[in-house]
């Protein structure tokens, strides 16, 4: 008697096991499978921890597989026409309270430019769903990548500056993502624009920026302390200096939106990037850019380099002292 | 026999219990991971995909169809109500820049007429040229704001009623060019008043197109508070939840609420009082003209931010803000207030493991 209890009893405990780990298994196993990937020959460039890297290069991968089979093939929106070169934009973004406003009025910007690819790199851990939400209804075509600069981030004392400037991780991560998406036989022609959620464009830029051979330059208002930032162009038309007070002997005195690099000067030089640590106020541009061209490869655009095309501008942090410490408002609401 | 078969059990018991403790501390880790649901998603996906090409396929076709001028233009419904669009501005060193990026939003909207008034003495040559090369319908008006009025250098922005005068002389023009056009159908329109450095969505401009009367929907980053709005029982706004001053007539800010054509021109009078105290400009037109529920309640009963009440920054004309556009000042320490992260959704295998082992564990 004693003996067949024992039995049953095994046998109810053994059988839900079995039916769970068969289900588990099969479940378990092809996901693994897929996040496995050799990143041997990036491994000089892990930006990130270890941990956090494979999870950022898992959504990464995931976004190729979606962008590929969706959005590219599919979304055309604003006109798109296969004789006009392809604009990359890099625009890194963070979460704060006005994060939804500037994207919608970014987007609303890009809605008139054609041939338009939107590179949105997210500084989060995993993909938030209010860009997700917001990129899918503009109907403009885009990638959504992140990746989490470390916060806590701590230097020997020694080095002048604790942190890693803002965005530099996304934008490594774009370049390292459009390197990985296209190689360098492809006829795709393409410009890469490192584009700030804040600032403002006007549209004539991005047709200016269209024909750029290697790198291209204008001028960028409200940048340096001054009302615009501009190179200096000789009447041959070529780049030879910078006209700027803050250090205007840096390899390349220029903000991030006073430039465009054609994709196939990208793919040809695939170990260029921001640098991340010990790079003075002033000269990430020159960081990456000083790896890809010189002074004299520079064209100068907006009728050499008179006329504003671009604004650096700066939107205030929104007073919310009335939400108090519980908060006001009804968090669902997305602002 | 019996020791030996107690034995066995005890065995059995306490292998049971170390694999399930195992299993539930591994589901514990997994539980933060994100999840893999690309089986659910992917024939979601693959409609959704479909779906988006045949309305592309169709959007191109009916482009193809009407040759117009700005192809991305919606197809123009004779009847559908012009949007008026009252915006005063003044010049200073991002005014090019807010009049840009607001014109590249206002030409995605069809039947829009910008009415842009400016605070001085005489047109400028930068509105002129800009307007001229915008590529929207527009008037170009001008009026300057006396001089006890004006905020001068250094005085907080809220100390004074802004834009009074130049949104009064917006619907000056209006009537009048409206006096000039009888007719039931130039009477079919809706009034806006949009400041020049808010961000408007797309989506608000066909909410407030069917205004009968006055339209009102939230506002974000305002009054001190993520939004600001109405609040929405039975149909009818009843009350406002704002943080501030909330007994005022109508506690909303000026891009909270859309007025139809037909009351600015039943209701000659109706006008701003420049003279009004912080925070009243708004209820001193709105007073004469509609009552709480008469109010037409949009954006899905009010609980949908479209519209944000965006500052753009005083750019520092010093050699120093060279290192806070690098985001080495003062930027990178504010940790504004972050969303908060809505874990996805998703019929997971994996978390549905993890209560199993859990259970487990307790028996």
């Amino acid at each position: 008697m004693p003996k067949r209890r024992d039995i049953l009893a095994i046998v109810l405990i053994v059988l839900p096991w079995t039916l769970l780990i068969t289900v588990w298994h099969q479940s378990a196993i092809a996901p693994l499978l897929a996040i496995r990937k050799d990143d041997g020959a990036d491994r000089g460039r892990r930006e990130a921890g270890q941990s956090s890297d494979s999870k950022e290069y898992c959504s990464s991968d995931k976004d190729i597989v979606e962008v590929v089979r969706t959005e590219y093939v599919y979304t055309r929106p604003p006109p798109w026409s296969d004789g006009l070169p392809t604009i990359h934009i890099i625009t890194p973004t963070y979460s704060r309270p006005v994060q939804k406003a500037e994207l919608t009025r970014l987007a609303n910007t890009f809605l008139h430019v054609a041939n338009l690819h939107w590179i949105l790199v997210e500084d989060s851990q995993r993909r938030t769903p209010l860009v997700t939400r917001m990129l899918r209804e503009t109907g403009l075509n885009y990638t959504h990548l992140n990746v989490e600069t470390p916060r806590n981030y701590k230097l020997r004392a020694d080095t002048r500056d604790p942190r890693i400037p803002r965005g530099t991780m996304q934008r490594n991560l774009a370049l390292r993502w459009l390197r990985e998406t296209f190689n360098s036989n492809s006829s795709q022609a393409g410009i890469v624009y490192f584009a700030d959620d804040d600032n403002t464009y006007s549209l004539e830029l991005f047709e200016e920026m269209r024909s750029t051979r290697k790198v291209s330059v204008w001028p960028v208002a409200f940048v340096g302390g001054l009302r615009y930032e501009s190179p200096k162009v000789n009447a041959a038309g070529k780049v030879y200096g910078w006209k700027t007070v803050f250090d205007p002997h840096r390899p390349f005195a220029i903000d991030m939106a006073g430039f465009a690099i054609n994709l196939r000067l990208i793919l040809f030089k695939p170990q260029a990037y921001f640098k991340l640590r010990g790079v003075k106020g002033g000269y990430q541009e020159s960081s990456l850019l000083r790896e890809l061209v010189t002074l004299n490869d520079l064209e100068p655009k907006a009728s050499n380099c008179t006329k504003i095309l671009v604004w650096h501008t700066r939107t205030e942090k929104p007073v919310l002292v009335n939400e108090g410490k519980k908060g006001f408002t009804d968090p669902n609401v997305e602002i | 026999m019996a020791t030996r078969m107690k034995l066995k059990l005890k065995t059995v018991f306490v292998l049971y219990f170390m694999v399930s403790l195992m299993g539930l501390i591994y589901a514990l880790m997994q539980l933060g991971q994100r999840c893999d649901c690309a089986e659910h998603d992917m024939p979601k996906d693959r409609t959704i995909s479909r779906l988006r090409g045949e309305l592309h396929r169709l959007q191109e076709q009916m482009r193809k169809a009407e040759p117009t001028k700005l192809p991305h233009k919606l197809a123009v419904k004779p009847a559908q109500p012009t949007i008026y669009i009252i915006t005063p501005t003044y010049t200073r060193f991002v005014q090019k820049a807010e009049l840009t990026r607001l014109a590249q939003t206002f030409l995605h909207v069809p039947q829009l007429h910008w009415i842009l008034v400016e605070d001085s003495p005489h047109k400028t040559p930068l509105v002129s040229g800009f307007l001229a090369s915008s590529g929207l319908a527009y008037t170009h008006l001008h009026t300057p704001t006396p001089r006890d009025r004006k905020l001068q250098e250094g005085d907080p922005s809220w100390l004074k009623p802004r834009g009074a005068e130049q949104r009064n002389e917006g619907l000056r023009w209006l009537r009048e060019d409206r006096r000039g056009q009888p007719g039931a159908d130039t009477q079919l329109g809706v009034v806006y008043f949009a400041d020049d450095d808010n961000t408007y969505s797309l989506q608000l401009f066909e909410e407030m197109r069917g205004t009968q009367r006055v339209s009102v929907w939230p506002v974000g980053l305002v009054g001190g508070m993520r939004y600001e709005r109405p609040v929405v029982e039975g149909g009818k706004v009843v009350r406002f939840h704002t943080g501030w001053r909330p007994s005022r007539p109508f506690p909303l800010d000026m891009a909270g609420f859309a007025v139809s054509l037909k009351l600015v021109i039943a209701n000659q009078d109706a006008c701003f009082d420049g003279d009004a105290p912080m925070g009243f400009l708004e209820s001193s037109f709105l007073q004469g003209l509609v009552t709480m529920d008469e109010l037409e309640p949009k954006a899905e009963n009010c609980t949908k931010v479209l519209v944000w009440h965006t500052r753009t920054e005083k750019p520092k004309m010093k050699r120093e803000e060279a290192l806070q556009k690098q985001g080495l000042g003062s930027d990178t320490a504010v940790e504004c207030v972050r969303q908060p992260v809505l874990h996805q959704a998703c019929e997971c295998q994996r978390d549905g493991v993890g209560v199993f082992f859990f259970f487990f564990f307790l028996l």
